[in-house]
């Protein structure tokens, strides 16, 4: 299933690169995976990250990853999106691994401020509900909430990410949306 | 707070609300080093939104990862090979310093064996029938046989092909070369072995040369040749006509050579012993009894002294059966001299495919195990951090 790249938007001026002479078939696949991806794996690793900064810093390098892998994707195992987005989560755990390491040396918690702080002091008591709900979840749930709402993968790029079957997929996300639904009651 | 529960709409509504969106100036650096192939940033280094294009050096780092992967493994291909062309060129070479020869085919080495562990004190025994020496073959030159070049020539000198760690030994070597050519061609081929033997001190001890028809006509000679030039005079013997067959021997008549030596020395000092009893004899009797023993012992270091002089001329002389034969026997390929034909370029052909394929073997047996150690590590650390990255979402 095939999600059309309609999420991203305003990355025209990606375009004013120097155009090559003759572009190689899979330059010009990343470019167009990266201006309809760029936001959605930005959204996505600001949900498992919950920081803005560090968000930056993994999208910029799961970005350069999959600019050097490029060579290397194969369309029969899978779309390239979710190819991206297998490189996005190992790059967004790495950091989180670090970060973890870095608490443990330094003995204490780490920065993880709530990326809906704004939306919080903006939104309602709805909002602010369901943004204690998802902190309430646990790491891997709110992956699947940051990948299925955040970036807006399928559910067969979400399977194909987490190396899971759909169906598989599909019934984690319908927990952890009954789950979030009962917290927010 | 609301008490009743979202709706999936409401709940999908509030979640998609949440989602974060780069900030316009991280994604307009972000856009930059996308249009610029993302240039090469280490991390912890200056945050993303203030690096828009890199350096000149990342950029050539990032171009190299760029690459494809095939790409990539070019220099290491482009390095192996030349290796392996390498090695093969050494190899060749090397071979070729043995077997070269003017009209650019090889000099094969056919039948060469060591023949050392054969019994020394008896060959020393028939030091006169083996190839004789020529001191004994000097009356021969003087009714039949050619002599080219001084009696006594030079000392040998350690030739390209003795073999290291016998410098000390006494190896007597000797070979058989068998050349083939055109009946009428017979008399010329024989005065080139002539004048190839003159150029290098050889003796003659007999040679013969018959007229006639094809397998009729021929020649042979009986010579000997400098020890230390042997390799090099075969070289040019084998490129004065197809080479049909050529063998060489070598035998360690060290062990001889050392105990006539010995025997030479004790029997010099024996005589000197006598010489002071005969000085010291104050009768006649003492003085004959005395010369009678001086005399014994004298005629023994006249016989230990030729036993050495033998010794030492099968050491320096190579002893060489050659003939030159003529009708269709099968010329040796690859071997001989003459022009250098489509036959030869064939066995070299084959000779460097064979050496290439060896070299390329050996390079494989070396690398299959470091292979399989990288691949086995490259393997474990991809699991390792696969299980690393998943414990930290279990958390």
């Amino acid at each position: 299933m095939k999600r059309p790249f309609a999420r991203s938007e305003d990355v025209d001026q990606t375009l004013v690169a120097p155009a090559r002479e003759t572009p190689a078939e899979a330059d010009l696949a990343f470019e167009r995976l990266y201006r309809s991806s760029r936001d959605d794996v930005y959204a996505y690793v600001a949900g498992v990250l919950r920081d803005r900064s560090a968000a930056e810093e993994v999208t910029a390098a799961a970005f350069e990853r999959a600019f050097r892998k490029r060579g290397r994707f194969d369309a029969r195992r899978g779309s390239a999106r979710a190819w991206l987005f297998g490189i996005a989560r190992n790059a967004a755990l790495d950091e989180l691994r670090r970060r973890r390491r870095q608490a443990e040396l330094d003995s204490e918690p780490a920065d993880v401020a709530a990326p809906a702080t704004d939306a919080l002091a903006e939104g309602g008591a709805r909002r602010a509900t369901l943004i204690a709900a998802l902190a309430g979840l646990e790491p891997r749930e709110r992956e699947l909430v940051a990948m299925k709402f955040f970036a807006g993968l399928s559910n067969a790029e979400i399977a194909a990410v987490l190396g899971v079957s759909e169906s598989n997929a599909g019934t984690k996300l319908h927990r952890v949306i009954t789950k979030l639904r009962e917290a927010c009651r | 707070m609301s008490r009743e529960e979202m709706t999936i709409e409401e709940l999908t509504t509030e979640l998609h609300a949440l989602r974060e969106l780069p900030s316009e100036e991280f994604a307009a650096a972000l856009d930059s080093r996308a249009a610029a192939g993302f240039p090469g940033r280490r991390r912890g280094s200056a945050p993303i939104t203030s690096l828009p294009g890199g350096d000149a050096a990342g950029r050539v780092a990032a171009r190299f990862r760029g690459l494809s992967p095939r790409r990539k493994l070019l220099p290491a291909l482009v390095g192996a090979t030349t290796v392996i062309v390498a090695a093969t060129a050494i190899v060749l070479a090397t071979n070729g310093d043995k077997g070269a020869n003017g009209g650019g085919g090889q000099q094969s080495t056919i039948g060469v064996s060591s023949d050392a562990a054969k019994a020394a004190p008896s060959q020393a025994g028939g030091a006169g029938t083996a190839g004789g020496s020529p001191r004994e073959v000097a009356p021969q030159a003087a009714t039949g046989t050619q002599s080219i070049g001084p009696l006594a020539p030079e000392p040998p000198v350690p030739g390209p092909d003795t073999a290291p760690g016998i410098r000390n030994r006494q190896i007597e070597r000797s070979a058989n070369l068998t050349l083939g050519t055109d009946p009428d061609q017979v008399q010329a081929v024989a005065g080139k072995v002539i004048d190839v033997l003159g150029r290098y001190r050889g003796i003659v001890l007999s040679s013969s040369v018959r007229e006639g028809g094809e397998g009729e006509a021929g020649a042979t000679f009986e010579v000997l040749i400098p020890s230390g030039r042997l390799g090099a005079a075969l070289t040019d013997l084998s490129a004065i006509a197809d080479v049909r067959s050529r063998s060489e021997d070598t035998l360690d008549i060290t062990a001889p050579f050392v105990s006539s030596r010995e025997r030479l020395r004790d029997a010099r000092a024996e005589a000197e012993g006598l010489l002071r009893q005969l000085a010291a004899a104050s009768t006649d009797g003492e003085r004959a009894s005395v010369k009678a023993q001086l005399r014994i012992v004298r005629g023994r270091i006249a016989a230990f002294r030729s036993q050495v002089n033998r010794l030492e001329r099968r050491a320096n002389f190579a002893h060489v059966s050659l003939e030159v034969v003529t009708g269709n026997t099968a010329t040796i390929p690859g071997a001989g001299g003459g022009d250098w034909t489509i036959g030869d370029a064939l066995h070299d052909a084959g000779r460097v495919l064979a050496v290439a394929a060896g070299v390329a073997l050996v390079a494989l047996a070396m690398a299959l195990p470091l292979a399989l150690l990288g691949g086995g590590a490259w393997a474990s650390r991809r699991i390792y951090l696969r299980r690393a990255r998943e414990q930290t979402l279990s958390a």
